[in-house]
C-alpha cells in the first residue's frame, strides 16, 4: 500500500466502524482525525458484512463482541468478509481483554487488537497503520504472544512459524512493557519499519501457527 | 381463669430413668413424676398398653435439644403472633370454633395426644378402656374453668371434619400425627366391635384401608417431589421416593383388585388384573401426549427459573458495584481524577468477576503484582496497566520484589502522568518487572541525596535480596527494571546471559537518547 503518511499529502483512509454501541460509535468518529474518513457503520453481524462489503474500506475498526450472526461476534464478521482480505484490513477493538476473545479474533484475520480504553491519537496511529498493511500490538496482546509461544528464542531447527526469533522476541517484550513502535525501533537501533516487519512476522506466526504449545494454550483457554 | 394454659412443651426430659418420657410427661401434664411413672408401671399390666404407650412416646416425642432445634430452624410462623398475643380470656369462649385461645405450643399437643393412647391400645384388647381416661384429661386441663366445658366436647365429639378445621388453622405441623392417630382410633373400635360380637365387614374395610393408605402414600411423595424439585434439584432420597411410591401404587392396586373381584379368588383376581392393565394402557395411550408436554413443560420452567436466579444474581451484582459507581461519579463529575479513579475501579473489579478464572490459582506472584497494581491505582487515580507472562509462588523475596515494584509505580504514578505499563515476565530462571512511565522524566543529579525512596525501597531491598534494580530514565519517560534470579540460578540475572541480546542492552548500555543514562542509584524525582 502507498498511501505512507511520509509524503505529507492529504490523505484519507476510508473506515467503516463496527459496534453495537451507537454512543461508543459516535465517540469513536469524533476522535479519529483528519486522515480517516468514516464511511459506514453497523451494530451487528450482518449488517457490518452488509456494510463492508458495500463500501470496501481500507480498514474496519471491529467490535469483538457483536449481536447477530450465529453468535461469533467479530470473528464472524472477519470469516464474512473473507474476499475481501486483500484490500480491508480489520482492527480488532475490544473493553474485552480475555485471551479468547482476542486471540481468537487475531486467527481470523484481524490485523491488529487495541482496547477500547485507547487514546484518540492512539486509535488514528493504529488505523493508519493498520492501513499500511502493519500490525498493532497492544502490551497486552504482545503479553499474549509471549505466553502462548513462550519466551525461549527459537532454534534454528524449529519450524519457523512455531517459535519467535529472538529479535521477534524482543520486540515483543518491549511492546508488553509499553514500548510505541518509535520507542522500540530507538531501543534496539533499527527503523520503525523493521519494527513494523517483525511485529507482522508475529502476527503471521499467530494467525498460522498449529504450534503444539500454542494448541495446548489455546485450549486452556477454551479458544479451539 | 386460665392458669394452666402456660404449659411447657411435651419433650422427652434429661431427668430420667429409662427414656426420660415419664418425667417429660409429668412436666408436660404438671403432675408429679412419681404417679405418672406408677400409672405407666400399673398400665404395663393392663394388656401391655403401658409398655406400648411408653414405646410409642419414646419414638414420637422429641427430646428437649431435638425440639429446641425443631424450633430454632423453623422460623416464627406469619399468624402466629396473631394467635397468641390475645389475652387467652377473651377467645376462650369462642375456643371451639375460631380455636386460637390455646397458645401455639400446648394445644397442638393435645390434639396430638387424645388419638395416640388409643391408637397404641389398638394392641391390646383393653384399649378402649385405656384410652378416654388418657384422652380426656389433658383436653379437659389444658383450658380450665368454663373452656373445660367446650374442649371436652370437642374431645368427646371428635368429629373429623373439626379435627381438620383445627388443625388446619395450626399450619398442619401435626397433621400427620393425627390422621395416625384417627387411622389407629378407628382400627381400635373395629377391634373392640368384634370383641363384642358386631360383624364388620372385614373384607371390605381391609382393601378400603389399603386403598385409603396406599393413596396417602404415593401423595405424600408426589408432594415433597414436587417440592424438592423446586427449591432444589438435589434428589438424594430419590430412591426412597421410587420405593415409597411403589409401595403405594401396591397397596393401591391391591386394595382395588380385592375390593373388585370380591372374595378373591385367584382366577378372578388375574382377569380383573389384566382387564384393568389393559384399560390402564388406553388411558396412558392417550394421555401420554399431554403428559409428555405437561412435562417439557416443567422442565421449560425449571430452566427459566434457573435463568432467573442466574438474573438476579447478576442483577445484585451490578446494583451492588456498577450502580453504586455510577451514582458516585455523577456526584463526582466535577473531579475529573476521581472519576478515572472510580470508573478504573470499577472496571477492575468487573473484570475480574467477569473473567477471572476460578481455576487460576490466587496467591501467586502476578496476582499479586495486579493487587498491587490497583492499590496504586486506586490511591493516585492514574491507570496501571500490568500484563503478565508466567507466573511463579510467592516467597519473602518476591514479596521484596512486590514492594519494590509497588513502590516504583507510585513513583510512575506521582510523577510520570499517564498511564503506568507493568509488565511482569517469568521463568525458571528468573522474574523481572518493568515499570514504565511517560512522564517528563527527571535529572538525577539535581535529586538531593537525602532522598531515600528510590535507593531504599527499590534498589537497596532488591540488593538485598539478590536481585538488581535499573532505573532508566528520559525525556520520554522512564522505566525501572527489577530483577529476581531464582534462588537456585547462581547469581546475577541468569536470563541475560541467555540468548536475549537485545534484552542485555537494554540493562546496560542503554545510549538512545536517555538523558541521564544508566542510573543505579537514582533518586526519586520530587
Amino acid at each position: 500500500m502507498s498511501n505512507t503518511s511520509q509524503s505529507g499529502e492529504p490523505r484519507s483512509v476510508r473506515v467503516v466502524i463496527v459496534d453495537d454501541h451507537t454512543i461508543f460509535r459516535s465517540g469513536l468518529k469524533a476522535d479519529l482525525d483528519h486522515r480517516m474518513d468514516v464511511v459506514g457503520e453497523a451494530g451487528t453481524v450482518e449488517e457490518a458484512i452488509a456494510v463492508i462489503a458495500e463500501t470496501r474500506p481500507e480498514v474496519v475498526l471491529l467490535d469483538v463482541h457483536l449481536p447477530g450472526g450465529l453468535g461469533g461476534g467479530g470473528r464472524e464478521v472477519i470469516a464474512g468478509s473473507a474476499a475481501l482480505l486483500g484490500t480491508t484490513s480489520f482492527l480488532a477493538l475490544s473493553v474485552s481483554d480475555a485471551a479468547e476473545d482476542v486471540v481468537a479474533v487475531i486467527r481470523a484475520g484481524a490485523r491488529g487488537y487495541v482496547t477500547k480504553t485507547i487514546s484518540g491519537a492512539g486509535i488514528s496511529d493504529a488505523v493508519i497503520r493498520v492501513a499500511d498493511g502493519d500490525a498493532v500490538f497492544s502490551p497486552r496482546l504482545a503479553g499474549f504472544v509471549l505466553d502462548a509461544f513462550g519466551t525461549a528464542p527459537a532454534d534454528i531447527a524449529d519450524d519457523e512459524l512455531d517459535r519467535l526469533s529472538a529479535r521477534e522476541l524482543e520486540v515483543m517484550r518491549l511492546i508488553a512493557r509499553g514500548y510505541s513502535y518509535k520507542e522500540v525501533a530507538k531501543e534496539l537501533f533499527i527503523s520503525i519499519k523493521t519494527v513494523e516487519t517483525h511485529v507482522s512476522a508475529v502476527l503471521r506466526k499467530l494467525q498460522l501457527s498449529s504450534r503444539h504449545e500454542l494448541t495446548k494454550w489455546a485450549a486452556e483457554r477454551r479458544l479451539l | 381463669m386460665t392458669t394452666a394454659v402456660q404449659r411447657p412443651p411435651l419433650v422427652r426430659s434429661s431427668d430420667r430413668m429409662i427414656a426420660g418420657v415419664c418425667s417429660g410427661l409429668a412436666d408436660h401434664l404438671g403432675w408429679p413424676v412419681k404417679y405418672v411413672r406408677l400409672g405407666m408401671i400399673l398400665a404395663c399390666f393392663a394388656g401391655g398398653a403401658g409398655l406400648a404407650f411408653y414405646a410409642w412416646l419414646w419414638t414420637m416425642v422429641p427430646t428437649a435439644d431435638e425440639s429446641a432445634r425443631r424450633n430454632a430452624r423453623r422460623p416464627a410462623s406469619p399468624i402466629a403472633p396473631a394467635v397468641s398475643l390475645p389475652p387467652a380470656t377473651e377467645s376462650v369462649p369462642q375456643a371451639p370454633d375460631a380455636g386460637p385461645a390455646p397458645p401455639v405450643v400446648g394445644s397442638p399437643a393435645v390434639s396430638g395426644n387424645p388419638p395416640v393412647p388409643n391408637g397404641a391400645g389398638a394392641s391390646g384388647p383393653l384399649a378402649g378402656a385405656f384410652g378416654p381416661p388418657f384422652g380426656s384429661p389433658p383436653a379437659g386441663t389444658t383450658t380450665s374453668g368454663r373452656t373445660s366445658a367446650p374442649a371436652g366436647a370437642w374431645a368427646e365429639s371428635g368429629s373429623p371434619a373439626l379435627q381438620v378445621s383445627r388443625f388446619n388453622f395450626r399450619r398442619i405441623q401435626y397433621g400427620k400425627e393425627i390422621l395416625l392417630g384417627a387411622g389407629l382410633l378407628l382400627v381400635a373400635v373395629i377391634l373392640i366391635a368384634r370383641q363384642f360380637g358386631v360383624d364388620v365387614p372385614l373384607g371390605t374395610l381391609i382393601p378400603a384401608a389399603a386403598i385409603l393408605g396406599g393413596a396417602a402414600i404415593a401423595w405424600m411423595q408426589l408432594d415433597e417431589t414436587r417440592r424438592a424439585g423446586l427449591v432444589d434439584k438435589t434428589k438424594a432420597d430419590q430412591a426412597g421416593g421410587w420405593v415409597r411410591l411403589a409401595a403405594g401404587l401396591a397397596l393401591v392396586v391391591a386394595g382395588v383388585l380385592v375390593m373388585v373381584s370380591g372374595s378373591g379368588s385367584w382366577e378372578q383376581t388375574w382377569l380383573a388384573l389384566l382387564a384393568s392393565v389393559a384399560v390402564l394402557g388406553g388411558v396412558a395411550l392417550v394421555l401420554l401426549p399431554w403428559g409428555l408436554k405437561f412435562w417439557k413443560d416443567l422442565e421449560t420452567e425449571r430452566a427459566g427459573r434457573v435463568r432467573e436466579t442466574e438474573r438476579a444474581e447478576i442483577a445484585a451484582h451490578l446494583h451492588d458495584s456498577v450502580l453504586q459507581t455510577l451514582a458516585l461519579i455523577q456526584r463526582r463529575a466535577g473531579s475529573e481524577q476521581d472519576v478515572v479513579r472510580l470508573a478504573r475501579a470499577q472496571e477492575r473489579e468487573l473484570r475480574s468477576w467477569l473473567f477471572t478464572d476460578a481455576a487460576k490459582d490466587a496467591g501467586l506472584l502476578a496476582e499479586r503484582i495486579k493487587a498491587v497494581a490497583a492499590e496504586v491505582e486506586d490511591a493516585h487515580g492514574q491507570a496501571v496497566e500490568v500484563v503478565t507472562v508466567g507466573d511463579a509462588d510467592m516467597t519473602d523475596r518476591h514479596e521484596a520484589l512486590v514492594q519494590a515494584a509497588r513502590e516504583a509505580m507510585l513513583n510512575a504514578a506521582r510523577h510520570g502522568g499517564g498511564t503506568v505499563s507493568v509488565y511482569m515476565e517469568s521463568t525458571a530462571g528468573s522474574t523481572e518487572v518493568f515499570i514504565k512511565d511517560r512522564g517528563p522524566g527527571f535529572d538525577l543529579e539535581s535529586v538531593p541525596d537525602d532522598r531515600l525512596g528510590v535507593k531504599e525501597s527499590i534498589i537497596g531491598r532488591m540488593k538485598r535480596h539478590g536481585g538488581t534494580a535499573t532505573i532508566n530514565s528520559s525525556r520520554d519517560g522512564t522505566e525501572v527494571r527489577l530483577a529476581l534470579p531464582s534462588i537456585n540460578a547462581e547469581g546475577g540475572d541468569t536470563r541475560t546471559g541467555d540468548v536475549r541480546p537485545g534484552d542485555t542492552r537494554t540493562g546496560d548500555v542503554r545510549s538512545g537518547d536517555v538523558r541521564s543514562g544508566e542510573v543505579r542509584n537514582g533518586e526519586p524525582r520530587q
